[in-house]
């Protein structure tokens, strides 16, 4: 039981190890491809322990994907600080601002709360555009030196990426750690009746707060080491239309199920390596895909993944109910 | 001054709970209009009234939902009225619904609504579920114990743990509810028309439970219509009318009384007073 649950796992860390011996060494785009694959994967789950769990949408997760970028750049870049310090500044930021507005933010509820975080994507924007002696402002911020930990410098992309997806490995793990305990079960009672779960003793205004800063954070993270992957950043990265393809990106792999985050947004990131073939069809072909996907997948890609699974294995978990009950 | 002195003998007395003048509108709509009474430890309290009259108002502000205009809620003499909703509950104060409210988001099961039930014993935290890991697993077992114990107790012990609570039927859906707000070991339960859309039968067995709940030293204020369960299973009554407090007592008294029979009972309902009519 436990290797057969452990095996999907299994497959992917050793896919996830080899990738860059065997089919990267044949062409090394591909691991920059999965490097920002990976940086997506942390900003879609970061957001589905939001949306997913507790329910709360929020349409600006860009801003503190934008916030964790700019700190770690510029820190690095003009004041020479060392990137794994400064990778802790973004997050520390990010979950800083998030701290700070949050309790205002989270009284709104459904698509107030979405306006309000369109509205923050915005301001954050404008105010990195704005402080233009600080930031770069609209040409962006140049010469972001590449990761160095210890000493090593992971200038290599084939170092950067094993070094990225340790940390999207990481990332996966505390999500998951987070949604199968009893915090995880608030977010859900949040998520579905914020009235009753105060009458059962949660403090639904706190429980909010902490996974919305943790949250954040997580998008810090991610942005702090997209900057330091590609050297140069401007605000373009981080507006409106990056906050939409993330939040794109639980729905179509699966919404409030970590796994089907990440498959989103390795899907969503890989589809382009595909339909650029079509050339001038190429938004077409992308937008026809995601409309079929989200037409006749409400479960998302996972839900598709599920049922063939349990088709090749037989429902045999529907046979013997009183196994699951001690699975948590 | 006197005031205050007669309210803390009233409080520090044998009632657990106390309503005391108790207002709430709704932009000019009275709902309810200095609304006293008192829940002795170890009662069922009975409070009923015609549709309308306040009742799931006054349930609403005494677990926090609503804030009441003027007056008080105390609670073992700790004033609650100021006190937000999961403040109350870590008092000991516990309800459920008129319309049944179990948690359905993300597929949560009938477990997964009484692990959440379980909130207030377990504290939950981001910092214990990320670096607390043993602590976590050994509080589920703990927990999954207690669960099926509840489930048990209120005669759900056929009822799969994995099942979606929308697929039990709708007696079981309430009876869950009550294992729910039974999860934190509350001394109080808040029980909103509990047997309402229940057949004889379950009705039958609800009352077994009810004084089950009783007989474990929980105290229970109840809003019902069925009559017959409120003789049977009530220690006092309340009864409620357009807002009012318009009578107090024992079931005897109750039944007798002019104004309640007027207002609610119903003129008949003198001459068959304890048989099986249902207001």
């Amino acid at each position: 039981m436990k290797v057969k649950r452990n095996l999907g796992w299994l497959v992917l860390l050793l896919f996830i190890a080899l990738f860059p011996v065997t089919l990267g060494r044949i062409s090394p785009y591909y691991n920059t491809v999965l490097i920002l694959v990976g940086i997506y994967v942390i900003l879609a789950v970061s957001l589905d322990l939001l949306i997913g769990f507790a329910g709360q949408i929020s349409v600006g997760h860009a801003a503190f994907f934008a916030l964790g970028a700019y700190t770690s750049g510029i820190l690095t870049a003009k004041h020479s600080l060392s990137p794994s310090i400064a990778l802790l500044c973004g997050l520390f930021v990010s979950g800083l601002v998030a701290w700070g507005i949050g309790r205002a933010v989270l009284r709104l509820k459904g698509y107030y709360l979405a306006m309000a975080t369109l509205g923050l994507n915005a301001v954050i924007v404008k105010l990195i555009t704005g402080f233009a002696s600080i930031t770069g402002g609209a040409s962006g911020l140049l010469n972001i030196p590449p990761f160095k930990i210890f000493g090593l410098t992971l200038q290599d992309h084939t170092y950067y990426y094993y070094f990225v997806w340790g940390i999207v490995i990481l990332v996966m793990i505390c999500c998951l750690a987070l949604t199968q305990s009893p915090f995880g079960s608030a977010l859900i009672a949040i998520h579905s009746d914020e009235e009753a779960a105060g009458t059962l003793g949660i403090d639904c205004p706190k429980y909010k707060l902490h996974v919305f800063v943790i949250s954040s954070m997580l998008a810090g993270v991610a942005g702090s080491l997209f900057a330091h992957f590609m050297g140069f950043i401007a605000p373009d990265d981080f507006d409106i239309f990056t906050s939409i393809l993330i939040l794109v990106m639980p729905f179509l792999g699966g919404i409030g199920t970590i796994y089907g985050a990440a498959l989103g947004a390795a899907f969503l990131k890989l589809l382009p390596e595909v339909t650029y073939r079509f050339q001038n069809y190429e938004l077409f072909f992308h937008g026809l895909i995601l409309i079929l996907v989200l037409i006749f997948m409400p479960k998302g890609l996972l839900g598709i993944l599920t049922n063939v699974k349990n088709r090749l294995l037989g429902s045999k978990y529907l046979l013997n109910p009183s196994s699951l009950g001690t699975d948590r | 001054m006197h005031d205050e002195a007669s309210r803390n003998s009233q409080v520090d007395g044998k009632h657990l709970l106390w309503v005391d003048n108790i207002t709430k509108s709704f932009s000019g709509l009275t709902a309810l209009l200095d609304v006293s009474f008192g829940i002795e430890r170890g009662h069922i309290k009975a409070l009923i009234g015609p549709n309308g009259a306040g009742k799931t108002t006054l349930l609403n502000v005494i677990s926090g939902i609503l804030s009441p205009d003027s007056g008080h809620v105390y609670y073992r003499g700790k004033d609650l009225t100021r006190l937000r909703p999961h403040e109350i509950a870590a008092q000991g104060l516990s309800r459920t619904f008129q319309l049944v409210r179990l948690f359905r988001a993300n597929n949560a099961k009938v477990l997964d609504n009484l692990m959440i039930g379980a909130h207030l014993k377990l504290k939950p935290s981001f910092v214990k579920s990320l670096f607390l890991r043993g602590t976590i697993r050994h509080q589920d077992r703990v927990v999954l114990e207690t669960a099926y114990e509840k489930l048990r107790f209120v005669g759900l012990e056929r009822t799969v743990g994995d099942t979606s609570p929308s697929s039990l039927p709708f007696g079981n859906q309430r009876l869950l509810e009550i294992a729910r707000a039974l999860m934190s070991e509350p001394e109080m339960l808040l029980l909103d028309e509990p047997a309402s859309g229940l057949n004889d039968a379950e009705v039958e067995d609800f009352k077994k439970l009810l004084l089950a709940v009783k007989e474990k030293g929980m105290t229970i204020l109840l809003v019902e219509h069925n009559m017959k369960l409120v003789m049977d299973v009530a220690d006092e009554i309340v009864v409620l009318d357009f807002g009012r407090k318009l009578a107090e007592g024992n079931c005897d008294e109750i039944s007798c009384n002019r104004k309640v029979i007027e207002a609610y009972l119903g003129s008949d309902y003198a001459n068959i007073a304890g048989g099986n009519h249902s207001g």
